[in-house]
């Protein structure tokens, strides 16, 4: 009798030991996955946070049709250029940037100023909107 | 005494029937229970990660800028996920209401995700919209954003 209680413990013990080793590092792994993207959301935020934007100027030339808009960086996060968006009169639209003269850069460090020129705006916009790449904007009537 | 010794064995074997048949139920249910943790971080995790916002320009019409009777909207995606750029990543409630034949058009950014910085515009049918106060409501992976304009 004595021998059929320890064979069967044996058998209970060795499933408990394979049912840990499976449910350990899917909850290690789980757990991992969202303190992760915690800190990947909360590292957004401080970054949002510390961002700024300012529209410095806006000037639209009716004889050449060009809109230019000078965008100050007023916050302490270097932005993507390109994840800068501009919209004039709620039209998306890309435009020619340079940042401090300089055309090729991608990075709009803070202080300098963003111009974006666009061309062939046949009508005097209403108003411009700047959304920098962690979402703040900054908007300004032509 | 055979008799006793056959019986202490049929003892043995059901109980080692027994023990086995307990251990094969918990590993099969502790396996399944670790799939279902997999999943739900997974989704945890997108959800926390993903954060839209709607960049369009409240203060401009964003009724009707075609004469297609749309409401048409651009949103940023400001997270660190990348959904893709279609219409199942996007619920959208106008004044309330689902509309399930929203368009939404990658505007910026390549490839086939809609990842962080880019920019998918909304396209919302809503023929003949009264004139007046109006509220759109976008959710993307759990995160929600509320637009309000007039027309």
């Amino acid at each position: 009798m004595g021998f059929s209680v320890s064979g069967s413990t044996a058998i209970i013990f060795v499933g408990a030991a394979l049912a840990f080793t499976t449910i350990y590092p899917a909850a290690a792994n789980g757990f991992e996955q969202v303190s992760d993207a915690r800190q990947a959301s909360a590292d957004d935020l401080l970054a949002q946070q510390n961002t700024d934007i300012a529209v410095a100027l806006t000037t639209y030339n009716a004889t050449t049709d060009t809109l230019t808009v000078v965008v100050t960086n007023t916050g302490e996060t270097s932005l993507a250029v390109s994840d800068t968006d501009l919209l004039v009169d709620n039209a998306y639209t890309t435009g020619s940037r340079s940042v401090a003269g300089d055309a090729s850069t991608d990075l709009w460090l803070p202080g300098e100023n963003l111009t974006v020129s666009v061309s062939s705006v046949t009508a005097r916009p209403d108003r411009v909107r700047v959304v920098s790449e962690h979402g703040v904007t900054d908007g300004r009537a032509v | 005494m055979a008799s006793v010794s056959v019986s202490h064995m049929i003892l043995f074997i059901a109980s080692l029937i027994v023990a086995a048949s307990v251990a094969g139920t918990m590993t099969n249910g502790v396996d399944q229970l670790s799939g279902a943790i997999q999943d739900q971080s997974l989704n945890m995790a997108d959800t926390v990660r993903s954060n839209v916002e709607i960049i369009s320009d409240p203060a401009e019409p964003v009724y009707d800028r075609n004469g297609q009777g749309n409401v048409e909207l651009l949103v940023k995606n400001t997270g660190s996920d990348a959904p893709p750029p279609d219409a199942s990543s996007v619920d959208v409630l106008l004044d309330g209401r689902y509309e399930a034949n929203v368009d939404v058009t990658l505007v910026d950014g390549a490839g086939g995700r809609w990842r962080s910085g880019d920019v998918v515009r909304l396209t919302i049918p809503a023929d003949n919209l009264a004139s007046g106060d109006h509220r759109v409501k976008v959710v993307v992976d759990g995160d929600s954003e509320v637009f309000r304009f007039r027309t």
